[in-house]
């Protein structure tokens, strides 16, 4: 093994050596960069002999003398890695900058290769006053490094940067000699060894100098040079500064807390008041250099944080600030170098990156390890921390963790939609360099790669194959071949899971099998509507498999944390589903925001219980005794932002809307089932607390007023998909009624019309989706009597209206009564009564619908326009048939029902004898009401063959009105404002008040972000009293 | 009130002093190079308080020879220790003063201007 001294001596020996090298650059490229290969090498060897065995730190003495009277370094599994991950990004970093270097020359090569050396020594040395000594060489080394393109904006930032590191590292040094003239060494081990906080004056030498390590990290508001460095140095070196210089400030500051273990407490909060506050300051920036700086600086600021945890977090903190470090680490370069590739001033100009599909991959790779997605390191590391903060019962932390992370969400989020959506037409081709894009690629695939690993270090998430997610990728690799081949892939690839994994469940969990059933089945049939499109459609199907992959995941969950990986991987696909649609960008935002606030509800509600049961199971949730109204409350919000209940709706129906026409079914009548399922799973476990009653009513009061706005919202849409949109808040309003009733009729309410709802609104959705495509357009009123060019859609409507409201002979008729008989059975009869209202109003927009879109007066522009596509008729039909057999048959499907919702509730039932359902209030049977009705109608309908044998048939203008025959007849369509007069009457009830409502909230946020970040006025003078007023402070806060 | 009057207290507080009015330059002065100086000063001090550290009353120079043995050295010599640190500090100020002086060069060719307040460019 070769001493890792000699990481410092062959780097200063190259240093040296490159003077002699005269103007042969490409000479000295070469040399700095086998040099560096040489650097990773050495640490690599240290870091597999570590990992392999427990041995002993190796201490290195200079001199031959052991400490306190020399020098020692020290090479541990900890400094082997972090060496490691310096020397790595060194060399990637070199490969990087390799035109620029060449272009500035040697002198350029050997102070990159110092900056280098110095962080290594700095992670190495056990010594107080060399730790200043390289911390100076790396900070005169970086102060070089920033001119590397030396412009208006970098020469300034550099002389800031330059005075502001230089009084703190005074700071370093004035505590470096005081700390020794107290403790007679300077080895941070016989220092700590010394306890100087018991001593009067040493407390104040070794404050200093934890204080200067703190103010090397940047925290907020001490920071300002740091932000101007960020923003005008080449990406490539901002890379560098944000990845390894600030990863190895944290590493000093985790090796120095031994010297001033006060510090801890203060610690925390000062990277949490950082990490916050950076974050929402970035909602305000648009420079993507800047804002990668308040990002990096945020994250700098959680680790802190981490670090003063470390007594909280116990046995996890490594752990926990390793994945939280590392995807810090790899996402913040990565960024970085690809600002670095596409070279824009503006975060719009981002879109540029669609030109080169690859880098938006990986940009979406680095923005979801940032926010902390499965499978990524940083969701491991988050999970944990909260889990563990949450057992030590630190709910303030827990708070400001998830509150500092849904902001740091909402501008990355809103980063990456520019990158997805925005046009890219108008800004310039560009060339990628394999010199830029290898290492920003290798950085992309560590940081899966470390997710992988991590994973496997979780407890509690045995239970989930990775199977699919492979799946997942091989369909991405096969991303350029045609759209049937991969839809075909597809289809398979949940059927084959499906038949995996739903037999099984059909004997031992039936409410899993009803689930799984309707987002694997259902995703199958919304896929076969795929094969309507033509090319390629890229990245369509990677994503929609990552719904469906996290939708099962969810099923099959036993573990809280399963539950969790699998709902964040939903919310990830669904995001990119959404986003996919042409005016989707703000939709798929709200989307998005909404998913994450909802997800850390979860989360917190997750932690709450593990905190008192000590268990990762689902099923430990029914063993809560404290807090259970808190946990109920908050897992119930996290679930209802995805069935868009009043108040967290506001996401829905632009973003179902706006979605292609296969996509709306999957977010529909699939993705909103999530919601459902998880609010079952918390009502199962809790409902026999009796405090949930409570919240429960409150529950079914919410449900009831969702649907009564959503169908009156409904009621006055022109966009047929914004009404189907509202529709479905309706119906989950209905649905969220129903189990708030906590009754067995409740409960078989809600899974009736759970079941029910997924049928129809599939059925709905692609075949209105399927006429957009053919018409081209949302808006009802430019449609209009496509009744004759389009029977199959019309007859799918028909069916599916008739389903949905709730009229006799179909589905939703037993809806109905099972709701009535539930109502009744509860005393529920004003929330009832609302819910019957609003039963009435949905009549109001199925009838606009069929209407519109199908009656009328055909447009001359349409006048051509054929029937929906075969592909999307035969999942439509098959949906048809699903309900044909549970409308003629329903006790197939109550009876199962009833008898699982008996282990829950046993009182109540219904009694089945044969097809005949009876309960206390009357009795049902769903044949006899198909064969009457359908009976009734024949007779009516050959009655009327038989009258109307003389009836003359006429054209579509042979219409008089009011005894006048209308000029243009095609414009006598009624649709246009068609409920003007209920609008007037009853429309403030669906005023866009709660839209409103969270405007108002992120104007607020968005503002004081805008006045907070005026402090970083520019002015280098203003950020060194800044220095010293953080300084001052904090010493009288700790003293 | 001999002790205030003892040579490392007088020197200790000159270097603070050094210091305070180091820090009150680099602060308030609006010309870069005065700055500089500022920087230099505050520096300057830092080093005079480290050397004050080391001085032990009536001892001599830390170099082992006749006229100290190595069995009563640690008492009749001054600390070695920061007086080897000093030097490196010195060198490093020397390094920062020059690297601060370079910047100061640049920006003047930039922008013509010796003001702060004309580099403002980057905020918020």
């Amino acid at each position: 093994m070769v001493n890792p001294i000699h990481i410092v001596s062959i780097a200063l020996g190259v240093a040296f050596a490159l003077g002699f090298l005269g103007k042969r650059d490409k000479l000295s490229l070469g040399l700095v960069l086998s040099t560096l290969a040489g650097m990773v090498a050495i640490s690599a060897g240290w870091f597999i002999h570590f990992l392999n065995s427990s041995v002993e730190p190796l201490q290195i003495f200079t001199g031959g003398f052991k400490p306190p009277f020399a020098i020692n370094l020290q090479m541990g599994l900890a400094e082997a890695t972090f060496t490691l991950l310096i020397n790595v990004a060194g060399f990637l970093g070199a490969i990087y900058l390799t035109k620029e270097l060449l272009k500035t020359g040697k002198n350029m090569m050997l102070i990159f290769l110092v900056f280098i050396l110095g962080l290594n020594v700095m992670v190495m040395t056990r010594d107080l006053f060399n730790l200043f000594v390289f911390s100076e060489i790396q900070s005169i080394a970086l102060a070089g490094l920033i001119i590397l393109d030396p412009n208006r904006k970098s020469i300034p930032s550099g002389f800031k940067y330059v005075i502001a590191t230089g009084l703190i590292s005074s700071f370093l040094l004035l505590g470096t000699v005081f700390a020794y003239y107290f403790s007679g060494t300077l080895n941070i081990d016989f220092i700590s060894q010394a306890s100087l906080q018991y001593v009067k004056g040493g407390a104040v030498a070794v404050f200093m100098v934890i204080l200067a390590v703190i103010l090397e990290l940047k925290p907020f508001p001490a920071n300002g040079w740091a932000l101007d460095v960020y923003e005008s140095a080449h990406p490539g070196i901002g890379a560098l500064v944000s990845g390894i210089a600030g990863t190895t400030s944290l590493f000093v500051l985790y090796k120095l807390i031994p010297v001033a273990p006060f510090i801890s407490d203060i610690l925390i909060t000062l990277g949490l008041v950082s990490f916050v506050a950076s974050n929402l300051l970035g909602l305000s920036q648009t420079n993507p250099n800047r804002l990668l700086g308040y990002s990096s600086i945020g994250q700098l600021g959680l680790l802190s944080a981490t670090i003063g945890m470390q007594q909280l977090l116990g046995d996890k903190f490594i752990f926990i600030a390793l994945t939280i470090l590392i995807s810090h680490f790899f996402a913040k370069a990565g960024l970085f170098w690809l600002s670095g590739i596409i070279n824009r001033d503006d975060i719009k100009d981002w879109a540029m990156l669609r030109k080169k599909p690859i880098l938006l991959v990986l940009f979406g790779v680095f923005i979801f390890s940032l926010i902390g997605f499965p499978p990524l390191p940083s969701f491991f590391g988050k999970w944990s921390l909260i889990m563990e903060l949450s057992a030590g019962n630190q709910y303030m932390l827990v708070t400001s963790i998830l509150i500092g992370s849904f902001i740091e969400g909402i501008y990355l989020f809103r980063w990456l939609g520019y990158a997805i959506k925005l046009d890219f037409s108008d800004l310039p081709e560009f060339k990628l360099n394999i010199s830029k894009f290898l290492p920003t690629l290798t950085w992309g695939i560590l940081l899966i790669a470390t997710g992988v690993v991590a994973s496997a270090e979780m407890e509690g998430l045995s239970g989930l194959s990775y199977w699919p997610l492979i799946f997942i990728a091989f369909i991405y690799l096969i991303d350029e071949l045609p759209i049937y081949i991969k839809n075909t892939l597809s289809i398979a690839g949940l059927a084959f899971y499906s038949w995996l994994t739903l037999p099984e469940l059909y004997y031992t969990d039936m409410l899993r099998f009803i689930f799984m059933g309707i987002f694997l089945i259902g995703g199958i049939l919304t896929l076969i509507a795929g094969y309507a499109y033509k090319g390629k459609r890229r990245g369509f199907y990677p994503v929609a498999l990552i719904m469906y992959a996290g939708l099962a995941y969810i099923i099959q969950a036993s573990t809280t944390l399963e539950f969790f990986f699998g709902w964040e991987l939903m919310t990830a696909g669904s995001y990119f589903l959404i986003i996919r649609g042409k005016k989707s960008i703000n939709h798929a935002l709200s989307y998005m925001l909404f998913s994450i606030g909802g997800a850390y509800a979860i989360l917190a509600g997750f932690g709450i219980t593990f905190a008192e049961t000590q268990s990762m199971l689902i099923a430990s949730l029914s063993q809560l005794s404290n807090m259970v109204p808190l946990v109920f409350i908050l897992l119930a919000i996290g679930f209802m932002t995805k069935t868009a209940s009043l108040g967290l709706h506001i996401w829905l129906p632009g973003a179902h809307a706006e979605a292609e026409s296969d996509v709306s079914p999957m977010v529909s009548a699939i993705l909103l089932k999530a919601g459902v399922f998880g609010l079952l799973l918390l009502m199962i476990a809790m409902g026999n607390n009796p405090q949930i009653a409570t919240i429960a009513y409150y529950l079914g009061w919410l449900g009831a007023l969702t649907a009564l706005v959503g169908n009156m919202a409904a009621a006055f849409q022109e966009d047929a998909k914004r009404l189907l949109a509202y529709s479905s808040i309706a119906q989950l309003g209905y649905i969220l009624f129903a189990l708030a009733m906590m009754s067995h009729l409740g409960w078989l309410t809600a899974m009736y019309y759970s079941i029910n709802h997924f049928l129809y609104k599939a059925i709905l959705f692609l075949t209105i989706g399927a006429v957009v495509l053919k018409v081209g357009t949302h808006s009802m009123y430019k449609m209009g009597g496509l009744i004759k060019n389009m029977p199959l859609a019309f007859i799918a409507v028909l069916i599916g209206i008739i389903a949905l409201s709730g009229v006799p002979p179909l589905s939703g008729f037993g809806g109905k009564w099972l709701f009535y008989n539930a109502v009744i059975d509860k005393h529920w009869y004003f929330q009832g009564i609302i819910v019957f209202f609003s039963g009435i109003v949905a009549f109001l927009y199925l009838y606009k619908l069929i209407y519109s879109i199908f009656l009328g007066q055909l447009k001359d522009n349409l006048r051509h326009v054929t029937d929906i596509s075969l592909w999307f008729a035969i999942p439509i039909y098959i949906l048809i048939i699903g309900i044909m057999i549970i409308s003629a048959k329903p006790e197939w499907l109550l009876q199962p029902l009833g008898k699982m919702i008996s282990q829950w509730y046993p009182n109540g039932a219904l009694a089945w004898n044969g097809g005949l359902a009876t309960s206390t209030y009357g009795y049902w049977n769903g044949n006899g009401v198909m064969i009457t009705i359908g009976i009734m109608f024949t007779t009516i309908l050959i009655w009327l063959i038989v009258l109307s044998r003389k009836a003359q048939k006429v054209k579509q203008f042979n219409i008089v009105y009011a005894a006048e025959a209308p000029q243009r007849p095609e414009t006598t369509h009624q649709s246009y404002n068609m409920y003007a007069g209920y609008n007037k009457a009853l429309g403030w009830i669906v005023a866009p008040k709660i839209t409103e409502f969270w405007n108002m909230m992120s104007d607020w946020i968005l503002s004081l972000a805008h006045f907070t970040r005026l402090i970083y006025n520019g002015n280098g003078q203003r950020y060194l009293i800044y220095i010293l007023g953080y300084f001052v402070i904090i010493y009288f806060l700790v003293f | 009130m001999t002790q205030y009057l003892s040579v490392e207290f007088i020197a200790m507080l000159t270097g603070f002093l050094l210091m305070v009015i180091g820090v009150w330059g680099i602060i308030s002065q609006k010309n870069l190079l005065k700055i500089v100086i500022g920087f230099s000063l505050f520096d300057t001090g830092l080093n005079i308080v480290i050397v004050s550290l080391s001085y032990v009353k009536n001892s001599t120079a830390p170099i082992l020879d006749k006229a100290v043995e190595v069995s009563d050295a640690a008492s009749k010599i001054a600390d070695p220790v920061p007086q080897a640190l000093v030097l490196t500090s010195i060198v490093i100020g020397l390094g920062v003063t020059a690297l601060m002086l370079a910047y100061v060069m640049r920006m003047f060719r930039e922008k013509k201007s010796l003001e702060i307040n004309s580099y403002n460019e980057l905020k918020w």
